[in-house]
């Protein structure tokens, strides 16, 4: 196919977008057709490095070797890719019966975001951005490794956006890669916009209550996942990074935990498991010791559980339900609530309406007490996904224990580890302690 | 796929209501339930219903800073039975009784000596709420008094008397604790009998004392141990972690205070169906009283006359249990452990062996200060 008839496909292919321009340069026997829309593409650049040469150029050879010597020259290939590169901000240029590509593109997406869900005391401040290529900008600069590869792919039947595959090709596992590659060549929606959307549509289940891929924004930490040998996506527009295959000990982690010296995080660490066992497990202890098994108590405190509950009229299992729901209301309000509201939220939700509860006796103070204490170890879970995932499961557990008691509890525990024990991360199994294999020399999944 | 499918789906459809009809434990709230702290037992004036039930209950408070006088609800019942007594109690109560919480178990002194301590231990056993790790005691004059009496300076919701028997509390060397495992262990094993202290109310001066003990002797009346027998008992078995034991020799008299006490011992057995008991104890501590002035170049000195002391005190012990056929010790169990069973004595004659052995005892005191710097 000759170049002309090229332009006119392209030119059938982009007369709906009215901002498709084609501008013609004609001066002292030289020759431009140029192509571009013009609300991706970078004005200065194209007036600098074409337009304003190609007046001061002696010939027409010379403007096409000195294009060709752009560094944003890229080499065309199919018509299909032309209108591609065309819609992210190529310009399309026609010196002497030849097509160029030239990739002027403007961003305005590129500033790198501060840290603001895995805020850390040490380490840096700075998140990624919205941008693809800033993002890999990032990784790159970060991380010096010839073997670290990217593949780019179009995903999204609608929006075709940009999804980039990052992994350090020495160190990953090449059937870990070969799923997410499979995977990914499955996906057929209409529209992709962000990374996490992929951990739905990687995962192969129609149910999955526990996240198969970790959501970051820590350009570290996706530098210390690489390192492992974890396989990174990237969604153009979307400044959250997914790494894969997971452990559950890595949603337990947060980076500073390499921050800090070696007592100070085992501490941390300590703390950290204390929160998920008490946010797991504090609501349906409550249920099974009170209404099953008083013996467990202490005397006091047996007496002091009783006596808060005289005159609240519901059950165990239903004042915990009611007051859990609360708390879940208030959690999720502040989440969507502009943040010079949500301070007012959680002031009226947490300690007016608790204290009003318990004033009108529709919860004893020792429930609004285990409320606080399962919400405050909540948020001691250091990456988000995994705290939704707890939030959801502990219901289940007082499910089970309002019906069975401690027993009930017991049982339902050791389901959810025998159900953790079932679950993998793209091939790798999901509670696997420790992932580095002394023979192999391999060390993923110890972010 | 489908066919199994279907049957996943009758299996649960068949599953969830037999689910429903399984009865677990059974539900019920906290505040529906009201807690025994301490079950008093005794002999009634009744000829047909001989038991009589004193359960104290606490009663609930939101918070004891509010309420801290100590609150109690009293319930009482004669029965023919102690299962009869307590079901009649639960018609008394508008909640169901909860025993998990009893840490006191008190019989009566009178009962005690009508020899009807294991048919009360066969209920305590088998109710299953009941637990083995309360203590049991003997209350003079009777359990009823006792477990009404609410002594000075109690707090709420903790009763005065468990601190008396647990570690936390006083350190009383004259106190012993005998835990209804550890009794029903006593009674049942052939070489060992079962000490109970004996708890006595002193209602002018609302307080308890808890300084003697019963030993139970097979088929016999108890015997009381007094306050200085139940403190040497405690010592030789090692119930008492500290204890003060003073001396009065050779013109000194001082009292050491012993903070690490160490007792074995063991039955050698000798021809003719003789046996030897071997004691071994060992003292540590300082002089916490004295009369005259002490110096601590003597220290080994004063150690020695304690030891002397000591083993007067012990051997008049083991000699009184001796002559009673008392053995809270537990030298029989002992024997029976070191012999093999074709080769042991009888019953008789190990009772005879005991009443008449030879007692051969040590004790290494060890003063380590006069309690003085000089």
């Amino acid at each position: 196919m000759s170049s002309m008839e090229t332009i006119k496909w392209i030119n059938e292919q982009l007369k709906p977008t009215n901002e498709f321009i084609q501008k013609n340069l004609d001066y002292e026997n030289k020759h431009i057709l140029l192509f571009y829309l013009k609300s991706v593409v970078d004005s200065d650049m194209l007036q600098n490095l074409i337009i304003t040469p190609f007046f001061d150029m002696k010939s027409e050879e010379q403007l096409r070797l000195y294009v060709q010597a752009l560094p944003q020259f890229q080499e065309v290939q199919s018509k299909e890719q032309i209108r591609q590169e065309l819609l992210n901000g190529n310009v399309l240029a026609f010196i002497q019966d030849e097509l160029y590509l030239l990739d002027f593109r403007l961003s305005n997406n590129d500033k790198v975001n501060q840290t603001n869900v895995e805020t850390t005391i040490h380490g840096s401040q700075l998140a990624l951005s919205d941008n693809l290529m800033t993002n890999i900008n990032l990784i790159r600069t970060n991380y010096h490794q010839s073997s670290l590869s990217i593949e780019y792919l179009d995903k999204g039947e609608v929006n075709q956006q940009k999804v980039a595959i990052i992994y350090d090709q020495e160190k990953v596992k090449s059937d870990v890669l070969d799923i997410i590659r499979t995977r990914l060549q499955k996906v057929d929606k209409q529209v992709i916009t962000s990374t996490t959307q992929l951990n739905n549509y990687l995962n192969d289940k129609k149910f999955s209550l526990f996240p198969q891929m970790i959501m970051t924004e820590r350009p570290d930490r996706i530098i210390y996942n690489l390192a492992g040998g974890k396989v990174v996506l990237l969604v153009d527009g979307n400044p959250q990074a997914v790494a894969t295959p997971v452990v559950f000990f890595d949603f337990m982690t947060t980076m500073e935990d390499n921050y800090h010296t070696v007592l100070i995080s085992f501490f941390l660490r300590i703390l950290r498991y204390a929160g998920l066992i008490l946010s797991l497990l504090l609501p349906s202890l409550y249920v099974g010791a009170t209404s099953y098994t008083p013996e467990v108590f202490r005397t006091e405190l047996a007496l002091t559980v009783a006596g808060s509950r005289v005159g609240v009229p519901f059950s165990s299992f239903i004042e915990v339900l009611f007051m859990l729901f609360f708390m879940e209301l208030l959690l999720e309000a502040s989440i969507r609530l502009p943040k010079a509201v949500s301070a007012t939220a959680t002031t009226v939700g947490g300690l007016i309406l608790g204290t009003a509860v318990t004033e009108a006796s529709l919860a004893s103070n020792i429930m609004v007490i285990i409320v606080s204490a399962v919400a405050i170890s909540t948020f001691v879970i250091p990456v988000n996904e995994m705290a939704f995932s707890i939030r959801v499961l502990r219901l289940l557990l007082i499910l089970v224990t309002s019906l069975f008691g401690l027993a009930g509890l017991v049982l339902g525990f050791f389901a959810l580890i025998m159900y953790l024990v079932n679950l993998d991360s793209f091939g790798e199994p999901y509670l696997k302690l420790y992932t580095v294999s002394k023979n192999k020399k391999r060390s993923e999944g110890k972010a | 796929m489908p066919d199994k499918q279907k049957n996943t789906k009758l299996f649960l459809l068949l599953l969830v209501p037999i689910i429903t009809l399984l009865a677990g434990c059974e539900f019920k709230d906290i505040d529906k339930n009201v807690f025994v702290s301490i079950i008093g037992i005794d002999k009634s004036d009744d000829e047909d219903k001989p038991y009589k039930i004193t359960l104290k209950l606490y009663v609930p408070t939101s918070s004891f800073k509010q309420s801290p006088e100590p609150e109690y609800a009293y319930l009482s019942q004669n029965g023919e039975t102690l299962s009869e007594a307590i079901r009649m109690l639960e018609s008394y109560s508008d909640k169901e009784l909860e025993f998990g919480h009893s840490k006191l178990i008190v019989i009566g002194e009178e009962l005690l000596k009508e020899q009807k301590v294991s048919e009360i231990l066969d209920f305590l056993l088998r109710r299953p709420d009941i637990q083995m790790i309360s203590w049991i005691a003997v209350g003079r004059p009777s359990a009823e008094e006792i477990v009404k009496m609410v002594s000075q300076g109690e707090n709420a919701a903790y009763p005065a008397l468990f601190n008396y028997f647990e570690d936390i509390g006083t350190e009383s060397q004259y106190i012993v604790t005998t835990f209804l495992f550890d009794f029903r262990r006593r009674l049942t094993e052939d070489g060992i009998d079962p000490v109970l202290p004996i708890i006595e109310g002193k209602k002018k001066k609302k307080h308890f004392e808890i300084n003697k003990a019963y030993v139970l002797v097979n088929k016999k009346e108890p015997y009381e141990l007094s306050s200085l027998y139940t403190q040497t008992f405690n010592i030789l078995s090692m119930n008492a972690s500290v204890a003060d034991l003073s001396t009065k020799r050779e013109g000194q008299q001082f009292v050491a205070r012993i903070d690490s006490i160490n007792s074995k011992f063991k039955v050698i057995v000798k021809k003719n169906n003789k046996i030897e008991l071997d004691m071994d104890t060992s003292l540590v501590g300082y002089i916490s009283e004295s009369k005259n002035q002490l110096k601590t170049e003597d220290l080994s000195y004063y150690s020695r006359l304690f030891e002397a002391e000591g083993e007067k005190f012990f051997t008049d012990f083991l000699t009184e249990m001796m002559n009673i056929g008392a053995d809270p010790l537990g030298f029989g169990v002992d024997y029976n452990s070191r012999i093999l069973h074709n080769k042991r004595m009888s019953a008789e004659e190990w009772n005879e062996a005991y009443k008449n052995a030879e007692i051969k005892l040590k004790v290494h005191a060890d003063l380590k200060s006069t309690g003085i710097i000089q």
